[in-house]
């Protein structure tokens, strides 16, 4: 996913955040980069995470 | 080696029986560690706060009581550090971080009580990467340094709690794990470190923000000792809602020399991904004939999922912490925090919530497939580090281009997230050396609770070799870095 600088500074604001300039390159290809990888696992799985609940951190019924 | 450095080395376990038959004092053992922390952790960093009078107070304390014939146990004693994470009444809690530098808490964490109430005695508050996140680049309270080589990083984020007992400083710590911050640490500094199964040990008065996924766990210089350690940290406790009422085996007493009638699976997308170091690769191969050697059945299993567990991680996890330190500093400390840690951090602020929860499904996927490969194996193997440690300037996570994110940040943790991910028990221990005498580490991995298994192939395949038996000779590798 392409994001630029100025998408990201809204992104930011949106959240009352201000991220100053020497920072925002390295923000910029951070946020680019995991949401490409959610891209890339949506278009992989994203049919079966239709079907699977959101994950819940202990194990409450498994047999284990 | 000398005697004080044999005394220093001995594992915790023969630390306590020598208590036990009162042939070594608890006030001899927690003054040579402090003397040795005053030579030699001014290089190392392993510590930010020690704390020698207290814990030379405890000393008296215990001896009094094993002299007295009220010996409470295998850690009475025993001294022991914490990541600078985990609560401690009346002592500073950094966090490593200059946000919090005079923050002194009111109470205990429940693992510290328990450590307490087993009569082990708290050396000190340990180094870590700033709030427990990794991808620090410059560490408030000194640099963490590698013992084997201080040219080279410890890894992290708990990297004193893995400095501290692979240097004789402590008979053995406590770190917190979301990724891989127990494991890496310990691969790093050629110790045992165990992420235990989510759950299993109360997370009570620590900073853990990261909720799905945030563990405590012990690293110490044999399996035996973390076993131990475990035992005493782990059970119920009603103010972590989380916690397992399961019972809490005596871990221990469990451990066996062989094991035949074990199936042990290898992962080939952690094993034998590229970019994994060559001596790395020929250490996994030598570690896994002496397995089969053991009488494990080996073969090899593929997680084609665990390739996505790092990024939906960070998605998460990283959103989860990010969601506790927006309002309380990120809109207000930017600059006092470390570089690393306030872009990571903001990456997670700016992660839509339509996102978050996608990813959140994607990770009960990830977790499935684990789960799943284990009802046909008894473990998962793989190396805990795919490359020895590097040089500290080289490891920094400077992200400047795309490229750095894919290499300084996704790929490096693949090792670890996915286990992580599944919230199971994973133990690394020490497979070898590589040329230039830097630890390489196997990661054993097992199902939810089953944590008696993990110890058992980690301690068969450690007794059947003798890296456990190696450490770093500081004289010398602190001296050439002095020169």
């Amino acid at each position: 996913m392409m994001l630029t600088r100025d998408q990201v500074q809204v992104l930011a604001a949106a959240v009352d955040l201000e991220i100053p300039e020497q920072d925002l390159d390295n923000v910029t290809i951070r946020v680019a980069a995991l949401l490409s990888a959610m891209e890339n696992i949506e278009a992989e799985l994203g049919q079966d995470m239709d079907a699977v609940e959101p994950l819940p951190p202990v194990f409450p019924r498994e047999d284990f | 080696m000398s005697g004080n450095e044999k005394l220093f080395f001995l594992s915790a376990a023969e630390q306590g029986r020598l208590m036990r038959d009162r042939k070594l004092s608890p006030v001899e053992l927690v003054r040579a560690c402090l003397e040795r922390i005053e030579r030699y952790d001014g290089i190392l960093r392993a510590y930010i706060t020690v704390c020698g009078e207290q814990a030379m107070a405890q000393a008296k304390q215990a001896e009094r009581e094993i002299a007295a014939g009220r010996y409470r146990g295998p850690l009475h004693g025993i001294p022991f550090g914490v990541k600078d994470q985990l609560c401690t009444k009346g002592i500073k809690t950094t966090l490593g971080s200059r946000i919090m530098a005079d923050h002194v808490p009111d109470h205990d964490a429940a693992v510290i009580e328990r450590l307490n109430a087993a009569g082990a005695i708290l050396i000190g508050k340990e180094n870590l990467h700033e709030f427990g996140k990794g991808g620090t680049n410059v560490f408030p309270y000194g640099q963490p340094r590698n013992p084997w080589n201080p040219a080279h990083h410890p890894a992290g984020s708990s990297s004193g709690s893995g400095i501290a007992p692979a240097a004789g400083f402590s008979s053995g710590s406590l770190g917190e794990d979301t990724g891989g911050s127990v494991r890496s640490p310990a691969a790093a500094n050629g110790i045992v470190g165990l992420r235990p199964t989510f759950g299993r040990v109360s997370r009570y008065g620590s900073v853990m923000y990261g909720w799905t996924a945030d563990t405590l766990g012990p690293l110490t210089r044999t399996v035996e000792d973390n076993a131990i350690f475990l035992r005493a940290i782990a059970g119920h406790d009603p103010r972590d809602p989380l916690s397992s009422t399961r019972p809490v085996p005596d871990y221990a007493a469990a451990l066996r020399p062989d094991l035949r009638g074990l199936t042990l699976a290898v992962v080939r997308e952690m094993t034998w991904p590229d970019g994994v170091h060559a001596e790395v690769r020929r250490a996994m191969e030598a570690a896994l004939d002496v397995l089969r050697q053991l009488g494990a059945t080996v073969k090899e299993v593929s997680l084609k999922l665990a390739k996505h567990s790092v990024p939906l991680q960070l998605l998460t996890s990283d959103s989860d912490i990010a969601s506790m330190m927006l309002k309380r500093w990120l809109r207000t400390r930017w600059d006092d925090f470390d570089v690393g840690t306030r872009t990571r951090l903001a990456a997670g602020c700016l992660i839509p919530a339509t996102v978050y929860h996608r990813a959140m499904r994607a990770r009960a996927l990830v977790r499935r497939e684990i789960l799943e490969t284990l009802s046909g194996c008894d473990a998962l193997l793989c190396p805990a580090n795919l490359n020895p440690p590097g040089r500290i300037e080289a490891a920094r996570e400077q992200v400047d281009t795309p490229e750095d994110m894919d290499q300084k940040v996704l790929l490096r943790r693949i090792s670890t997230y996915p286990f992580s991910m599944a919230n199971i028990p994973a133990i690394a221990l020490p497979m070898g050396y590589a040329k230039n005498e830097l630890p390489v580490s196997l990661q054993v991995a097992a199902k939810p609770f089953d944590e008696n298994t993990v110890f058992r192939v980690a301690h068969a395949y450690e007794r059947a070799t003798s890296w456990h038996q190696r450490h770093p000779d500081l004289a010398r590798t602190l001296h050439q870095a002095a020169a």
